[in-house]
């Protein structure tokens, strides 16, 4: 006989099933798919008002509750079929939207005419480009200055982790008065810099060039914490190892260091990527016509908002799977010794 | 141990003093080692036995004192420790192998870069070392696929692979599983056999008794007691040496 106190309640269940044919009223077919029906009556005996009194806004929300104790009780059957849980899922998302959009006092038509008018996105304007074709135009050079800065921080941030392993004091100072500085100063104070302050002293740069440097330099000061962080967490005896074959120090951090550094800095590095590449908006302010900036020309032309709707949809599109590509990343480094 | 033991000196330590912050770790030890010679090392926990044989490597910095190793004073700020290390091979309690390198991979890292032989020469002596070893067949593993006594020969192998002049263990079976230490044991007995001159720190006691030639006991970072193994552990002069061979001895 199993022990009565380690198993679950399901499997008791299941025993009495088995055994005895006795299953607790709440869980019978019967009630299952008795108050279903009462459910589907319910809902259509829903008010059909636009604007429901009190007295028909509680017995709306006595509705959705009933629904969701009834999924609840089938969810939590281990006995039910898994297509079944999965459709009740969906059909309760469902049902939570279409009351919202039934009984909420918006004007879904005016809303979609102002917020989500993609008409007007791709209408032609003067010189036969349509809103569209700005965004991705936007969106290309938004990818062009994340990617160069990037790397540039990358290479940067290597450089002064590596610099800082020397454990020179003097060199030290300078370090972490860089990283100090750059994590401290403002992007936006950065590139205005930059772009605006600097010609003063001889140096003019281009404005994505501008751009791409101030964010190199924010992110770099990022990147050397992480590349860091990963050269220390290699045990000590790796290092006593690679000096007593003969090593030098330069040797041992690039034959038995970086190398295994480099497999646990790959998570954090890979989110701190997407982070940067979301920093690009900035840019803005500097007269990139980067992708958010875009939206905000469009939207200026045009009197209408879908544009940065339509910039926020290109983001999540863009960068959601770039951050799942990071942990893909970050399991094939794990499995692929 | 019947054989020829040279009487070339290759390790002169005088007077070597360690400190770590306040804590007076090595006491003023003097010692030669002589081409050949199995020294072991032995001696209750803390008595500075690893730092000692990690300071005639300088992974631990001498605090005073000197260290001549083949002629060459490596407490001298001049002197270039690289190549000093090449002509001694460690081998750690913890092996130390590179984790994302196979076992040949391992062995050949350090000839290549640093005494700068083909990769078909490193890979020919590297395989001869294995062999040697009794692990060709795992040449291709990764550390993470093999046991402990292996990883072990492996590095043994990994430091042999530099062909030093000396070898130093510390504590080479302290963290293996009793039946890996044997292999390990005859790995290094027949390293000894050979004539090559080791210094190991353990405390297995069967091996010193067959292998050494000569046992230091280290307490409280002082050589409190020094002779052939048949002398320590049959007629231990000091009581020092005594308390700790008892205890060590009832296991």
């Amino acid at each position: 006989m199993s022990n009565q106190k380690f198993t679950s309640r399901n499997s008791q269940l299941e025993e009495l099933r088995k055994t005895q044919g006795i299953i607790p009223w709440h869980r019978r077919h019967e009630f299952v798919f008795g108050a279903l029906f009462l459910l589907v009556v319910y809902a259509l005996l829903l008010p059909q008002v636009e604007f429901p009194s009190t007295g028909q806004w509680l017995a709306i929300g006595l509705f959705f509750l009933l629904s969701l104790a009834w999924s609840g009780l089938f969810l939590s059957d281990e006995q039910k079929p898994e297509w079944a849980k999965t459709i009740t899922v969906f059909v309760i998302l469902f049902l939570a939207g279409w009351l919202f959009y039934r009984y909420a006092d918006a004007d879904w038509e005016r809303l979609s005419h102002v917020f989500f008018n993609w008409e007007l996105m791709s209408e032609p304007m003067e010189g036969g480009t349509t809103a569209w074709d700005i965004l991705f135009a936007g969106l290309k050079l938004t990818l062009q200055i994340a990617f160069f800065s990037a790397i540039f921080s990358t290479i940067i941030g290597l450089l002064l982790a590596v610099f800082r392993s020397f454990e020179n004091k003097v060199l030290n100072i300078f370090i972490i008065a860089y990283i100090d500085f750059f994590r401290a100063m403002p992007i936006i104070v950065l590139m205005v810099l930059i772009y605006y302050a600097l010609p003063y002293t001889g140096i003019t740069l281009d404005a994505p060039v501008a751009g791409i440097l101030a964010l190199s330099l924010n992110s770099s000061a990022y990147v050397s914490e992480i590349f860091r962080a990963g050269i220390l967490s290699i045990h000590h005896g790796q290092i006593e190892a690679a000096r007593a074959l003969g090593m030098n120090p330069v040797q041992t951090m690039r034959l038995v260091i970086l190398p295994q550094a480099f497999r646990v800095v790959i998570p954090p590095l890979a989110s701190n990527y997407v982070a940067s590449a979301k920093d690009t908006a900035i840019c803005s302010s500097i007269t990139i016509l980067e992708l958010l900036k875009s939206a905000l020309q469009v939207q200026a032309w045009r009197a209408n908002p879908t544009a940065i709707i339509a910039a926020t949809g290109i983001y999540i599109v863009v960068f959601v799977p770039l951050t799942r590509l990071a942990g893909v990343l970050e399991n094939r480094m794990k499995v692929n010794r | 141990m019947n054989k020829e033991i040279n009487s070339e000196v290759m390790i002169e330590v005088i007077d070597l003093h360690k400190y770590f912050k306040e804590l007076h770790v090595l006491k003023g030890i003097s010692t030669k080692i002589t081409r050949g010679e199995v020294v072991a090392i032995m001696g209750p926990s803390g008595g500075g036995k690893s730092t000692f044989l990690r300071c005639m490597n300088r992974l631990e910095e001498p605090g005073s004192g000197q260290i001549i190793v083949e002629g060459v004073d490596i407490t001298s700020p001049y002197v270039d420790i690289n190549k000093v290390r090449t002509e001694i091979g460690m081998v750690f309690q913890l092996f130390n192998l590179f984790p994302h390198l196979t076992a040949i991979e391992n062995i050949k890292m350090a000839p290549i870069n640093v005494r700068k032989i083909s990769d078909k020469e490193a890979t020919e002596r590297g395989m001869a070392l294995l062999e040697k070893v009794g692990l060709v067949d795992k040449a291709h593993s990764y550390p993470d696929q093999l046991s402990g006594g292996q990883q072990q020969r492996v590095a043994i192998a990994r430091a042999l692979a530099m062909q030093p002049q000396i070898m130093f263990f510390d504590e080479p079976t302290s963290a293996l599983d009793p039946e890996m230490i044997g292999e390990v044991l005859d790995v290094m007995r027949a390293m000894a056999e050979e004539g090559m001159t080791m210094v190991v720190v353990s405390h297995e006691m069967g091996f010193i008794n067959e292998a050494a030639d000569r046992v230091l006991l280290l307490a409280d970072g002082v050589i409190e007691e020094e002779g052939t193994p048949t002398q320590i552990f049959k007629n231990p002069t000091q009581q020092r040496t005594k308390d700790f061979l008892g205890k060590i001895l009832s296991l």
